[in-house]
Order: C-alpha cells, then structure tokens, then sequence
C-alpha cells in the first residue's frame, strides 16, 4: 500500500481585500472600520497525493494554484478545511511541519541578497539542524546535475535568473523534505536551464522518492515530470487522474495529417472531421471509436492521391484547452 | 531539545552582523547627527547652568553626562522591525520567513539584535569617543548603580522593541505605514526624556509623562546612570517599567496571533 503524503480536505481560501486608504489617516481608519470584499480563491479542494509522486498541479492564471501551494507550505492560513503532510496538520504545527518540506517560487528568492550563495546555504543548514557531513552529500549529489558548486561563493544579487533559480532549489531541497512543491519554477528559463531543472527533479524524485507538486504553465514540464494532473479552475476542482486517462476521455481523437500530390478538390469523409487544409495538406480529426487510422487513410487515398501521412495523438495543450475553456 | 532550538536563532543573529559588516548600511549619518545633538546641547546646558545651581538636584555634570549616555543608548535602542514586517507585507517576501521552521517575530528580533551588535563597534564606540573628547567622560554616579542600569536599560531595550512590533503589525492593515513609523520615532524622541529631562517640565505634564510607556525607555536608566533617581522612589519606577513591560509583551503576543493567521502574501 501506498503511503499518504499529502492529504487535502475541503480546502477553502477567500481573501478579504480591504480597501486600505491612504496616508496617517486612512491607517488609523483602517483600525476601526473597513470595506471589505471578498474572493473566493479556492473552492472545496480535495485531494490526496501519496509518496514519491509527481504531481503537475495546473490551471489558468489567477485559478488558485499558487494560493494552495502557501497553504499546504504553511504560508497562508486556510478560511477552512484541513491540510495533513504525512497525517500532521500544518496549520496547527508549522514549524515542525515545515521541517519536512521545501518551497521553491520562480518568481521569489529565500536567499540572502547580501549573502554568498553559501552563506545562504550555511544558514539553512543550521536552520534546519543538518549535519555538516549530510550537507556536503547532498551537496555532492545536486552538484552533479546543477554544478552548484560553480556558483556558490557568488553573492546572490548578482547572480543570474537560472543560477538564482538552481541556488533556490537546491536550498529547498538541502534538509532532505519528503515533500517538495515547486510554484512555476522553470518560469523565464532558458531551454538548457529547463533540461537541468527537470533532470533534478525526476533524479530527487527517483532516489530520495521526493513527493513533487508542480505549477506550470510550461507543457514541456508536465510532458517531461508528470504522471498525474490537477486541473483546478476558478478555485475548483477540474479534472484529477492519470494524465494519460484524461487525455484519452478528454481529447479521445487523434488527428491524421495528410499531404496529398496537390492541393485540388482535397476530400472529406464522413466519420471524421476536417479541421483544417494548408495548400495540399489536410488535417482529419477522427474518433478512435469510430474509425481506424488504417480505413480512414485507405478510403482517402481512394478519393485522392496521397503522397505522405503522419498522425498526431490529442496532446496535453489539447486538453488544457478543454479544461480552461469549461 | 529547547537548547537546540535556540541554535538556530543564534546562527540567524551571527548571520546577521555578518551581513551588517561586509554589506555597509548608512551607518556614518547617526553618527555626525548624534554628535550634533551631542554638542550642541551640551552648549546649551551649560549657558543654561551658567549660574551654577543645581536644577531638580542635577548639576552641570550630570546633565552632560545624561546627553552623552542618551547619545549611546540611541544606538542600542535602534529598531528595524516595524519596517521590516512592513516591507516583507509589502513585497510578499513575508512568504520567505513563514515557510521557516522558526518563529517569524523571533527571526526579527535577533535580526535587530545583530544590527545592534554590529552598531556598537560602527556607532555607539565612535559616539563615546567624540563625547569624551569634546564634552566629557559620562562615568556612572557609583558602581552600586551599574547592575540597576543593566537591568533597566534591558526592560527599556525589550519595550522599544515591542512598541515597534507593535507599530510594523500594523502593517497588516494599513497600506502605508511610514507616517505612523515617523510619529512614533518622534514621540518617542520628544516624551521619553532622550533630549529634555522630564524634569524641567510642569507637574502635570510630567504626570502624564510617568503614565505613558516613553519615559521608561530614556528616562528612568538615565536616572540611575546620572544618580538622580535612588531607593524606594527608585524601585517603584523600575516596578512601574516592569509592569509596561508586561503590558506590551500581552498585548504583542495578542496582535502576534491573530496577524499571522492574517498574513497575506502579494504576488505570485
Ligand atoms: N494577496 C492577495 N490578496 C487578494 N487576492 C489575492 C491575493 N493573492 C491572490 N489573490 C486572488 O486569488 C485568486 C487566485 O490567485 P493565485 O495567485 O492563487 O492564482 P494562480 O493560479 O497561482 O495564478 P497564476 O497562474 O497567474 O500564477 C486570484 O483571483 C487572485 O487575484
Ligand atoms: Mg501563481
């Protein structure tokens, strides 16, 4: 049996944004009364991850990713329901609840601008209480896939977007959590920086059985990382299973792309779908229940000269598109 | 087990005057303002103490001993914290402290800790000096009273502070807080005896004075530093500084829960 790392229930999140006004006398107001309007940023989550998975976590921008990944990282107090990490609840126990776990957020640093990455590092070390010898390992380890070692007398401000983003992770990862989330990480990388980043995680993943929580909005992420997905929307729940099972009930079609001698009279057929012609290429989307690629592309060729074929299998942006557009 | 714990504050704090040394903050500006303060008051009282009466029981010495020792503890009283929690609000990198196995306001305070640290040889060591040379050497009435000042000067260190907190956890509420940040520095500088002694005021107003927290930040170690405070009148003051102490701590501890189940986090 699989054991349960991650256990989320009825998690909800609304933000009360109060209109703050301005100067001396907006702050004092604002100690007695203040409009307020609420945003539900997460609706009823439920959810369980168990260990050593890798979870791609996605939704459109302001759908309540990021919100939930501070919840279950103990940044933000949920407005209800329960988050355990390895059955604790992290509301009630932070600090020994964090202990377990590493945040990275693409777009923020926990390191110290004024510090030398390894400063940084020495920091963490002691603020986590690792060993001095299991620091060097597993200092050992990242540096093979993200050669940190390079860049760890360099002070954090003048580092680069992707050496910043290694130095991040690699803190997140220095005590060893058992559960890691990652918020848009490789957001603004470059395409060798992505390779490594994703390296990294599927080799934590593998050796240490890491369970991830991924953000993206990178498909390359998901297609490299994930097995599972969370589509979540407006705050809800959209999709949660296999990403292979949901793209075969989402997007059950594959889409065969033909190329004939010319582009004259292109034809149609009538179990599938024409979606698109570019001079003498055709692009046919056909149910997997209705019709084998091998009829549809002899009944066609008995239409019109064919010169070549390929067939393209219903993607992940395919059914993000599906997902978002509900 | 709680030993352990407090390592990791202690690592934070070393961190911290590490950061204060190799990253130079503005640090020579208090010291020219400080030493202006420092002179030109003392030219001030000693116009003032030209006929040489004692006022209040305070002589000529005594009072320039009171600026500079008012000067040096400036320094110590230093606070970071109500920006600190401002800006971390501000720039949602409050994010960056809660995801810590730490308490957050523990991480503030040895983070003020460690700046002081660092101020005491970048600050309060340069402003001794030019008070010595240019105005007096500040010497304790008598060694008796030492302990007492260390012991006042750590409650008046601790109610600093916790007014500051105080004044950063508003944050959470007001979008801009520099203002009140501002306010508070001056009343603190004007109420709390740093600059005038309460005891050229009138009676009322020094009783209001005595009600408010202020006078037990400046005033009262001053008093024991310069011998003008002693016995039972002495004690009640350290009991009454005692008692805002404990006022302040409730009261931060009260504002410290609820503002980190509120703590929202910009951006992202
Ligand atoms: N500090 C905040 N105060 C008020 N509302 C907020 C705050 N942070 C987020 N929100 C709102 O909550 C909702 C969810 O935001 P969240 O940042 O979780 O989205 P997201 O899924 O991470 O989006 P993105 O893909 O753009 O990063 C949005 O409507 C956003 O405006
Ligand atoms: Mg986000």
């Amino acid at each position: 049996m699989n054991k349960k790392m991650i256990e989320v229930k009825n998690l909800c999140k609304d933000y009360h944004i109060v209109k703050k006004e301005e100067g001396l006398k907006g702050a004092v107001k604002g100690l007695f009364k203040s409009e307020k309007k609420t945003i539900e940023a997460v609706r009823h989550l439920d959810f369980t991850v168990d260990k050593g998975e890798i979870v791609g976590f996605i939704g459109p921008n302001g759908a309540g990713k990021s919100t939930t990944i501070k919840m279950m990282s103990g940044i933000l107090t949920p407005s209800s329901g329960e988050i355990l990490i390895n059955g604790v609840d992290i509301t009630k126990h932070r600090k020994e609840v964090v202990q377990n776990i590493g945040v990275v957020f693409g777009q923020r640093t926990q390191l110290n601008w004024d510090l030398r990455l390894g400063e940084s590092f020495e920091l963490l070390r002691h603020i986590y209480q690792i060993d001095r010898n299991e620091y060097e390992e597993t200092l050992d380890v990242m540096d093979e896939i993200l050669d940190i070692r390079k860049i760890i007398d360099k002070p954090v401000r003048q580092m680069s977007l992707g050496q910043r983003v290694k130095g991040d992770l690699v803190a997140a990862m220095l005590h060893s959590p058992d559960v890691l989330f990652l918020d848009e990480p490789t957001i603004g990388l470059d395409v060798s920086s992505k390779y490594a980043l994703r390296k990294f995680i599927k080799e934590i993943n593998k050796v240490k059985q890491t369970t991830v929580i991924l953000t993206t909005h990178d498909l390359g992420d998901i297609e490299e990382l994930c097995e599972r997905l969370i589509i979540i929307n407006h705050g809800k729940m959209m999709e949660d299973g296999n990403l292979v099972d949901i793209v075969d009930r989402i997007a059950p079609y594959k889409t065969l792309v033909v190329q004939y001698y010319d582009h004259e009279n292109i034809p149609v057929h009538h179990s599938c779908e024409m979606i698109k012609t570019e001079g003498n290429m055709a692009w046919y989307r056909f149910m997997k229940a209705d019709i084998t690629a091998a009829a549809l592309i002899s009944e066609l060729s008995e239409k019109k000269k064919i010169l070549d074929v390929s067939i393209e299998e219903a993607g992940i942006d395919d059914i993000i598109r599906i997902a978002y557009g509900q | 087990m709680k030993l352990k714990g407090l390592s990791k504050y202690l690592y934070v704090y070393k961190t911290q005057i590490i950061r204060c040394f190799t990253y130079k903050f503005e640090v020579y500006g208090n010291i020219l303002m400080q030493s202006i303060i420092m002179i030109t008051s003392a030219f001030f009282w000693r116009a003032l103490y030209r006929t040489g009466n004692p006022v209040a029981g305070v002589d000529v010495e005594g009072m320039l001993t009171y600026i500079i020792i008012s000067a040096m503890m400036s320094v110590l009283l230093i606070t970071n914290v109500e920006r600190r929690i401002e800006n971390s609000v501000q720039k949602g990198t409050i994010a960056m402290d809660m995801m810590k196995p730490l308490n957050i306001f523990g991480i503030y305070l040895v983070e003020d800790l460690g700046s002081i640290t660092a101020l005491v040889f970048q600050n309060l060591l340069p402003i001794f000096l030019v008070g010595s040379l240019l105005v007096k050497v500040p010497t304790i009435c008598s060694t008796e009273h030492i302990p007492l000042f260390a012991i006042s000067m750590l409650m008046s260190f601790f109610i600093n502070w916790l007014i500051a907190a105080l004044f950063g956890m508003w944050s959470f509420t007001a979008v801009n807080v520099d203002a009140l940040i501002q306010v508070k520095k001056h009343l603190i500088r004007l109420l709390s005896g740093s600059i005038i002694p309460m005891w050229f005021f009138p009676d009322w107003f020094r009783n209001i004075l005595e009600a408010l927290p202020f006078v037990y930040i400046y005033q009262l170690p001053l008093d024991i530093y310069i011998g003008k405070s002693s016995g039972d009148e002495l004690a009640g003051m350290m009991m009454i500084q005692f008692v805002w102490l404990i006022i302040l701590l409730i009261a931060f501890a009260y504002v410290a829960r609820r503002a980190t189940k509120k703590v929202l986090v910009q951006g992202g």
